[in-house]
């Protein structure tokens, strides 16, 4: 029997997941009522952040797919394209929409327009969501592929702008809570938690990114044995 | 009380959307193959060459 490591990947990805989500209804310590408007809501930092590293390492799938499909005209490259393209979108909006969850329950707003890390990642989100449908509307070419993957590796220049946002302009959005100097602090067991979800999401995202891989490729041969039996071969 | 209620709808909606999404990649897989196995077959061909774009790009350099 052929083992099939994407959906090992998505199995453990999912039942991870479900973990964290767990324990952080249950188990993970609240957070002090005077800092927080909403103290409740900010239990969904352990899916929106996990899920926007998720996203961080689907975009930078993305921008080695499309560097290899640009420079190499890797046919893997192009694959690898696709797969993070899907992904970062999933993962994108997976973080958007938990965000603006918490948003509405501690700000009173779900967006804020003046935030420089929200509106870099929004854009971000909307480079997948091109990069998706654009690829599902057009005829797979070389053309369509070098425009694309042209896309995903200039937009990639808005992860490191993401990503330092809140250490350079904290308007809205929190500060770091790992990795940012004094400031930035969290008890052991909520880093535990956030620990776990991060490795879950990592495991379900390669897991997505192996069946979506796989798919491009099933994809290509279904076409090439209809132009077979079309007798275009 | 009330807020943990909307955080696990929340959760249950993100969790629901992400179990459909992942459900729809592996029955499309699944499809996919088994639609190749079966054209393959009837063709009598084996691990037929997948991409010709990369072919030609490569050819076109």
């Amino acid at each position: 029997m052929r083992v099939r490591h994407g959906e090992v990947l998505l199995a453990t990805g999912f039942l991870g997941i479900m973990t964290t989500l767990f324990l952080a209804l249950k188990w993970a310590p609240s957070v002090s009522i005077d800092a927080f408007a909403s103290p409740a809501a900010q239990r969904i930092f352990y899916w929106h952040v996990p899920s926007a590293w998720a996203a961080f390492i689907a975009f930078s799938v993305l921008f080695v797919g499309s560097a290899l499909w640009v420079f190499k005209r890797s046919p893997t490259g192009w694959r690898l394209h696709v797969a993070g393209s899907e992904a970062s979108l999933a993962c994108g909006l997976m973080a958007v929409w938990s965000g603006c969850v918490w948003g509405a329950a501690e700000w009173g707003t779900p967006w804020d327009w003046s935030d420089v890390r929200l509106n870099t990642f929004g854009l971000l989100t909307l480079l997948a969501l091109f990069l998706v449908l654009g690829r599902q509307s057009q005829p797979d070419g070389i053309e369509s592929r070098d425009t694309f993957s042209t896309f995903g590796l200039y937009g990639f220049v808005l992860v490191p702008i993401t990503y330092i946002a809140t250490r350079i302009w904290q308007i809205r959005h929190p500060g770091p809570v790992i990795g940012g100097g004094e400031d930035s602090s969290l008890s052991s067991d909520m880093g535990l938690v956030l620990l776990l979800g991060a490795i879950s999401f990592t495991i379900l995202i390669a897991g997505h990114m192996v069946m979506s891989a796989r798919i491009t490729e099933y994809e290509q041969r279904l076409e090439r044995l209809q132009n077979k039996v079309d007798g275009r071969i | 009380m009330e807020g943990m209620t909307y955080l696990t709808i929340a959760y249950l909606g993100m969790i629901l959307g992400l179990g459909i999404w992942t459900w729809t990649v592996v029955t499309r897989s699944r499809n996919l193959q088994s639609r190749i196995e079966a054209l393959e077959d009837s063709l009598g061909l084996k691990d037929f060459e997948s991409d010709i774009l990369a072919k030609e790009a490569n050819g076109n350099e």
